[in-house]
């Protein structure tokens, strides 16, 4: 009896998390004018219309555009440092790795407000490249965890060993390290890349003339408008992340690293 | 080969290093100290007004009740969730472990925005009611605490069941088989075995439920409005609307400090996990 009653509240629960992905998903299809379901008929419209939006179109590609360099810049910066954290002695380690890690202590919010306040407005700089730089140091950490990870699985001896065969230093990283944590590095690329295309709280102040992330834009126009094209967009977008997902679980089992 | 040379890990690690004091430590530092200035003099009376304000401690409590709220019910259903998937076959754990993870990847506005569909006026859950003949007006589910909790709930629920089933798989495998030969029933291993034996991944999963609850931002935004104001959409608010960064800057402090103290909580339980094991 117990266990049929816990059975079907697991059940239950499960709806409670997936459920809404459906509902979104259909409403989205919906062929009626105005966000109500269940929807009045099944058809493309919305998911059409939404590629003809102007806004969304622009905005959708500096989100790709960003998520893409932040976190390649994110890899750049991040991997190396994650390597010194690895393999070197160094006195004050635990400090460096909460300072790089600081974006996921401090609130998003939090960052973006500061960061238009004190540095964009008051230096001038572009907000476009302040997005850019938010976005990089938010994906340092997964690179610090993800690449950390795999770094403790590939032995120090390996690369003294390719370093006393006469490789350069950086030729025994390129050639023995490189290599083994390119899994690490993949799977630090996605959670990046998931994490700066979904990004609202840094980015929500941080809005200038014609620059405006894809998930700023749909926030300002869901104020406004209340046909399903949010909807729509919302259902292509979860179906873009089961997509990734899908590919990642597979090729690197993603999950371990959440 | 690295034992001498720290100073080539500090030159390694300097660009992300400098990259997050420039972007993050330092505006941030400068926006939190904001709040402890009075016509230029250090004081705490940019939080007495604050709280001065019945609105801003309506909004403070009303943040601190939701998380509470959320942490807990993410706590009774994690584990009824978590027990439930620690007994499943391996295949079906991992492909049921996927799908509860699935949702953290899928964009948080899609999330929420789900919620518009069900519970708006012409949504799921009215049109439903009207259809069964419950009710003939629709009733107002949006911009109340309800559709807020619900929301919160849904985002992060899945760290809850995910930290709990990670403890549960550490629990040593015969404990609960022995309590129940001593003759406890299921409700007495659950609260004397169990739980206690659980609880640093009840904590870890519930910090991250609360610190995240407390610092939602998208959640009020959509499912409160401006009627259900949480601590961040008051943030903005004061800085969109009347451009009060004093305002924002105590709340700042109170996010922040929120988080601290939180993750200093988890990276503890961490260690102390690592020095038993």
């Amino acid at each position: 009896m117990i266990n049929r009653l816990s059975q079907t509240i697991f059940m239950l629960i499960m709806v409670f998390l997936l459920g809404p992905f459906v509902i979104v998903l259909l409403a989205g299809l919906s062929a009626g004018e105005t966000l109500t379901f269940p929807p009045q008929g099944l058809s493309l419209r919305w998911m059409r219309h939404v590629f003809t939006v102007e806004a969304f179109h622009t905005s959708f590609m500096l989100s790709l555009w960003l998520a893409v360099a932040s976190t390649v810049l994110a890899l750049l910066i991040g991997v190396p440092a994650a390597y010194a954290l690895a393999r070197y002695p160094l006195p004050f380690a635990e400090s460096i790795r909460r300072i790089v890690t600081a974006p996921l202590v401090v609130p998003g919010l939090v960052i973006g407000l500061a960061l238009m306040q004190y540095v964009v407005v008051r230096f001038d700089v572009p907000v476009a490249l302040a997005l850019l730089g938010s976005h990089t140091i938010l994906t340092v950490p997964y690179v610090l965890r993800v690449v950390g990870a795999s770094l403790a699985h590939v032995r120090a001896d390996m690369e003294e060993a390719a370093y006393l065969l006469g490789a350069s230093r950086l030729g025994a990283f390129m050639k023995v390290v490189l290599p083994n944590i390119r899994a690490g590095m993949l799977a630090a690329f996605i959670l990046g890349f998931i994490t700066s295309f979904n990004q609202v709280p840094v980015s929500l102040f941080m809005t200038g003339p014609g620059v405006s992330t894809l998930p700023i834009q749909m926030l300002g126009y869901m104020e406004y408008t209340f046909d399903p094209s949010i909807a729509a967009l919302s259902a292509l977008l979860a179906l873009l992340s089961v997509l990734i997902m899908m590919v990642a679980e597979r090729a690197l089992g993603l999950s371990r690293f959440m | 080969m690295f034992q001498d040379r720290p100073l080539t890990g500090y030159l390694l690690a300097s660009p992300a290093l400098l990259a997050c004091a420039l972007i993050l430590i330092v505006p941030v530092g400068i926006l939190l100290s904001a709040a402890f200035q009075v016509d230029g003099r250090v004081g705490l009376g940019q939080f007495v007004s604050f709280f001065a304000d019945p609105l801003n401690q309506d909004v403070f409590w009303r943040t601190l009740r939701l998380a509470a709220l959320v942490t807990i019910t993410s706590a009774v259903l994690g584990y009824i969730a978590a027990l439930a998937i620690v007994g499943m076959s391996p295949g079906k754990r991992s492909l049921v472990t996927s799908l509860v993870v699935l949702p953290l990847m899928i964009s948080p506005i899609a999330r929420t925005y789900a919620w518009i569909v069900i519970l708006g006026r012409s949504g799921l859950f009215n049109n439903t009611l009207q259809g069964l003949g419950l009710g003939d007006t629709p009733l107002r589910l949006l911009f109340t605490e309800g559709a807020v909790f619900i929301g919160l709930l849904q985002l992060f629920l899945p760290y809850m069941i995910l930290s709990l089933v990670s403890a549960l798989e550490n629990l040593p495998r015969d404990v609960t088989a022995a309590a129940s030969v001593l003759g406890a029933n299921r409700w007495q291993t659950f609260v004397r075995v169990i739980l206690p034996l659980t609880r640093e991944g009840l904590v870890a999963g519930g910090t991250i439920v609360f610190t995240g609850s407390v610092t939602a931002y998208i959640t009020p935004a959509i499912l409160g409005g401006s009627k259900i104001l949480m601590l961040e959409t008051l943030m903005v608010q004061r800085v969109n609307v009347t451009n009060d960064i004093v305002s924002a800057s105590v709340i700042a402090v109170i996010l922040v400090a929120t988080s601290l103290v939180a993750n200093d909580l988890l990276r503890r339980l961490a260690t102390s996990r690592r020095e038993r094991s």
